[in-house]
């Protein structure tokens, strides 16, 4: 599939660039052509990406669109791109969301529009490179490409403690990331070469102890980036500093490369290792849960409180990739779109706030919602999304992770439930805080509703929350295929332990499954 | 013997001879021209420079000449175009440094064409007497140059340092060229590789390490690397171009060239000595980098950090190895180069901007300028799509391909400490704002090599193949 004779993964990962190019050539006094050529840009990736969609075969095993090219043949190195279902959605996603950050900055940014713009746009390129890569060193260079525009929209354009908030998260994650590069050596002397999809074919692993360290080499990078407890102190920094739009792209889609790099990499490339360190890896992902929401409690910032309710809502996402059932994978992979879009929007709630107030501290505001209708309806929608209420996506991919988990060990779904309970906590808490009561700050008492570019931001966020939740299943069909050929490699006893249990237990949930996924 | 055949040999040294003329041209400009003698022995030394590029090209490899003293094979033609390159490159930004500090000085131009003469016989030179001759022009000359701002305290106080330590290494390495001659009767490298298994192992391993030392010491390698701070600092800025860049790749060539072909015997030995001075050299540049406010001293120590990188190739003998510490010579120095001229752009009263705090708000008034440091910046850090990446990437390919991972993780761990210095440059750049009434300089060769150095970084990380097949047919 080509679009204007370029293949359509090129395409879409190419585009932003011309964006850019574009951008470059606008004079610095005309602002308002800048805005435009950028939004003009994500709306045709984001139209880019549902053209690929529409050509998308669900039937279809493997990768698609594949597109192959020598790049450093000395080293075996290759340009190749492909995606499956997984990497589809988070391209969508992506797509998506860099629109809507892209929109909500119209009126935010007041300063260098020109560079704030370029390296939106970059950051597009390099978050939709590291989707549809397959070769490893490919894929490493977009995810380092990535980490560049993100900090420079950090430090720039950040809060009062930009420049610490912008250096730590390049740090974290760079040290992250040589160390998988590590890794993706060892793999190289393997295999002889970087092909992922050779990798996988190939039917060979690495011997125990190495499969063991390279997995901790990996594991090292992606969950950094997740943040997974206790490399998730960059986090909230990070959040705290960013403007809106880099809250929004880093929540939204960031940490997702973080999940993704292990359901891409980790789980098909390590099977043994991802077995033998199932239970820590649940453990960390349960102290996750459990230790963001608690933390979130405590927080007095809202831009604070969301950043650590991510690292509970990515807690679930590395619990349902570590119970290594089927169905707690697609919960997982659904539950990434869920917490992009959930936490996307709530980080665009806050920083409609923060544009009107220019404070984020929950004690400055309550009684909105007798000012801001509008808002407060979304607010509570997004609300309801983020806390899993039944008929909203955030209740489909919780399920799902929770039942993929009590078929393996029921204690982690008990635990991990009460951050479910937590999480409806903090967040009611925090809604009626902000918008319930009467205005007791003055300050609030002009405060003016969205207007319709900001409406026009929140309607896609809002609408995909009540489709996902309702009817789910275009978007598990997609995940489908992938996520059945990651559990046949990672835990290929499943479908054989599965009947061999007796049929009480066995059968509601396999039911469940179809229910869910068919 | 037969001499008949020397007279042809001469054209295998067609560039030597040809820089020869120019430095003898640029000589004579400066004494007898009427005006402006120094810019315009500048002048002559840059057209020669230039033209010496295309002389180099159409120069065949010869190989082995003149009795087995010179070897002019492909990789010492590569090298020779790296030092070409560098000192077009300095030539180029000495022009305006020199007359903002108010000190114009010709004699400057054609000592850099002497010293390119000598590092390009030091990388042909396949035999002990050759070598050591040619290798001490060129030293001997860095020592002039490092000193020749000479109203200035610091530069007089660089270039005293570096001679004195200098002298004493290559004393040092003297030493070990007589033991080693000692014990095999030969000067030539081929026939001392022949005769050393037969030698007494003490002697012959004693020789060979204080060889090393002197080399060592003109990369710049932990524990003889004290002195590169301080002499980059004193050294007029232009001039670091050259002296943080050429000598290293002329001596990282010749242990390139004679480790595997000499001294093969002791290939366990220099390994272990290579991996432990790699390690060592990496984190002691990079950790001292981080908390220097002057960016030549910074860049000094950011100088020994990449030192101790290209070891991780030579220290994974084989062709990769080689093959990656030749590509990462040529992006070293365009990184490098970029760095320093990064100085330049910031004029402050009458001389250079050289604490960090002098770039703050650069991005503002030279977005162009700035970009194209953040760049060489990224580059030097190893982050992709810049050459810089793809060097150490090479370079931890070979280490991995030996199985050294101690080195490999030490080498991708120095990268994320670097990038802690290195942004606090960006940093200064592009997030804070402009501090005191100093101008950016937009014009002039500066911005050239600054925009060039950019380009061919970006080109390189996006598209490597090329150099890296070229630089992968030079090493056998």
């Amino acid at each position: 599939m080509d679009i204007l004779g370029i293949p359509v993964l090129s395409f879409i990962t190419y585009l932003p660039l011309a964006g850019i190019l574009a951008i470059l050539f606008v004079p610095r006094e005309r602002p308002r052509a800048v805005k435009i050529i950028a939004n003009v840009t994500a709306l045709l990736e984001l139209c880019a990406t549902l053209y690929l969609l529409a050509g998308f075969n669900v039937q279809a095993e493997g990768m698609q669109f594949i597109e192959r090219a020598e790049w450093i043949p000395r080293v075996d190195a290759q340009y190749l791109l492909g995606i499956d279902g997984i990497s589809l959605l988070l391209i969508l996603l992506t797509s998506l969301l860099t629109l809507l950050a892209t929109l909500s900055s119209w009126e935010a940014i007041t300063e260098r529009i020109k560079e704030y713009y370029i390296f939106m746009l970059l950051l597009e390129t390099g978050m939709i490179g590291v989707f549809v890569s397959l070769d490893l060193v490919l894929f490493y260079v977009f995810w380092e490409v990535m980490l560049v525009p993100m900090y420079f929209l950090i430090g720039v354009w950040g809060g009062e403690r930009k420049l610490y908030a912008a250096i730590k998260f390049f740090l974290y994650t760079l040290f992250g990331s040589v160390m998988m590069l590590i890794g993706i050596l060892v793999l190289y002397f393997h295999y002889h070469t970087f092909d992922l999809m050779a990798m996988t074919e190939s039917g060979s692993f690495l011997a125990s102890t190495m499969q063991a360290w390279v997995f901790f080499a990996f594991f090292l990078g992606f969950a950094i980036k997740v943040p997974m407890f206790p490399f998730h102190t960059w986090l909230p920094d990070a959040h705290v500093e960013a403007p809106t739009a880099g809250s929004v792209i880093l929540a939204g889609v960031l940490l997702k490369m973080g999940t993704y790099g292990f359901l891409r990499f980790s789980l098909p490339l390590f099977p043994e290792a991802s077995r033998s360190f199932m239970v820590p890896m649940v453990v960390l992902a349960l102290i996750s849960i459990v230790y963001g929401a608690l933390v979130s409690l405590m927080q007095k910032d809202m831009k604070k409180l969301i950043a650590y309710s991510s690292v509970s809502h990515m807690g679930f996402v590395m619990l349902g990739i570590f119970a290594l059932t089927p169905m707690a994978l697609k919960g997982a992979v659904l539950q990434m779109l869920n917490h992009g879009i959930s936490t996307g929007a709530l980080f665009l709630i806050v920083g409609v706030l923060y544009e009107r107030r220019h404070t984020r501290l929950i004690a400055e505001f309550g009684g909105l919602s007798a000012r801001m209708p509008v808002y407060a309806a979304i607010f509570l929608v997004i609300t309801m999304s983020s806390i899993g209420l039944p008929g909203l996506n955030g209740f489909i991919g919780e399920f799902m992770i929770l039942m993929g988990t009590f078929t393996v060990n029921w204690m982690w779904a008990a635990i991990a439930a009460t951050g479910i309970v937590l999480g409806a906590g903090y967040m009611l808490w925090l809604y009626q805080r902000v918008m319930f009561g009467r205005i007791q700050n003055s300050a609030n008492n002009d405060i003016a509703d969205l207007n319709r570019r900001e409406i026009a931001t929140f309607i896609p966020l809002v609408l995909l929350a009540f489709v996902i939740g309702i009817y789910p299943k275009p978007f598990l069909d997609v995940m489908d295929k992938p996520v059945e050929r990651i559990v046949r490699i990672v835990n290929p006893e499943f479908h054989e332990k599965k009947n061999s249990v007796t049929a009480a237990e066995a059968g509601p949930v396999k039911g469940e499954a179809h229910g869910g996924a068919r | 013997m037969d001499y008949s055949a020397y007279l042809p040999q001469l054209k295998f040294l067609a560039p030597e001879i040809f820089l020869l003329c120019v430095a003898a041209a640029s000589m004579m400009t400066h004494l007898f021209a009427r005006r402006n003698r120094h810019r315009r022995s500048g002048m002559v030394a840059l057209a020669g420079l230039a033209a010496a590029i295309p002389v180099l090209l159409v120069t065949p490899a010869g190989g082995e000449i003149y009795s087995g003293t010179l070897n002019v094979d492909a990789m010492s033609m590569y090298l020779k175009l790296v030092f070409i390159i560098a000192a077009i490159i300095t030539v180029a930004l000495s022009f305006r440094f020199f007359s903002v500090e108010g000190f114009e000085t010709g004699e400057l131009y054609y000592l850099v064409i002497f010293s390119v003469i000598g590092m390009m016989f030091t990388v042909c030179a396949v035999d002990l007497i050759t070598f050591y001759i040619s290798f001490e022009t060129f030293a001997i000359i860095s020592y002039i140059l490092a000193g020749i701002f000479k109203k200035e305290l610091r530069s007089a106080e660089a270039g005293i340092k570096y001679f004195i330590l200098g002298v004493l290494s290559s004393a040092i390495m003297l030493l070990g060229m007589a033991l080693i001659f000692g014990i095999t009767g030969e000067t030539g490298f081929a026939r001392i590789a022949a005769a050393l298994p037969a030698a007494e192992p003490a002697v012959a391993l004693s020789g060979m390490v204080l060889m090393l030392i002197g080399l060592f010491f003109k990369i710049a390698l932990v524990p003889f690397h004290m002195w590169t701070p301080d002499v980059y600092e004193g050294t007029p800025t232009p001039l670091v171009v050259l002296l943080s860049t050429a000598p290293k790749a002329a001596a990282i060539g010749v242990m390139v060239r004679i480790m595997p072909l000499v001294f093969a015997r002791f290939e366990a030995q220099w390994i272990v000595i290579f991996e432990f001075i790699a390690i060592a050299t990496m984190f002691w540049g990079n950790i001292a980098a981080l908390v220097q406010d002057n960016i030549k001293r910074m860049m000094g120590y950011s100088s020994i950090a990449h030192a101790g990188y290209m070891m991780i190739g030579l220290a994974a003998a084989g062709r990769t190895g080689g093959m990656a510490v030749l590509f990462y010579l040529l992006v070293y120095f365009f990184m490098n180069a970029t760095a320093f001229a990064l100085i330049l752009l910031v004029q402050k009263g009458r001389g250079f901007g050289e604490r960090i705090a002098d770039l703050r708000g650069m991005a503002r008034h030279a977005p162009l300028a700035a970009s194209c440091v953040a760049v060489a910046l990224l580059s030097l850090t190893g982050i992709p799509p810049t050459a810089g990446f793809i060097g150490k990437y090479y370079l931890l390919l070979a280490a991995m391909e030996k199985e050294m991972y101690l080195l490999a993780a030490a080498g991708a761990l120095n990268s994320v400490i670097s990038l802690f210095y290195y942004f606090k440059i960006g940093r200064a750049m592009f997030m804070e704002e402009q501090a005191g009434a100093h101008v950016f300089e937009r014009t002039g060769p500066v911005t050239i090599v600054i925009a060039g150095s950019a380009l061919f970084l970006l080109a390189a990380g996006i598209i490597p193949s090329r150099l890296t097949e070229y630089v992968w047919a030079l090493i056998k």
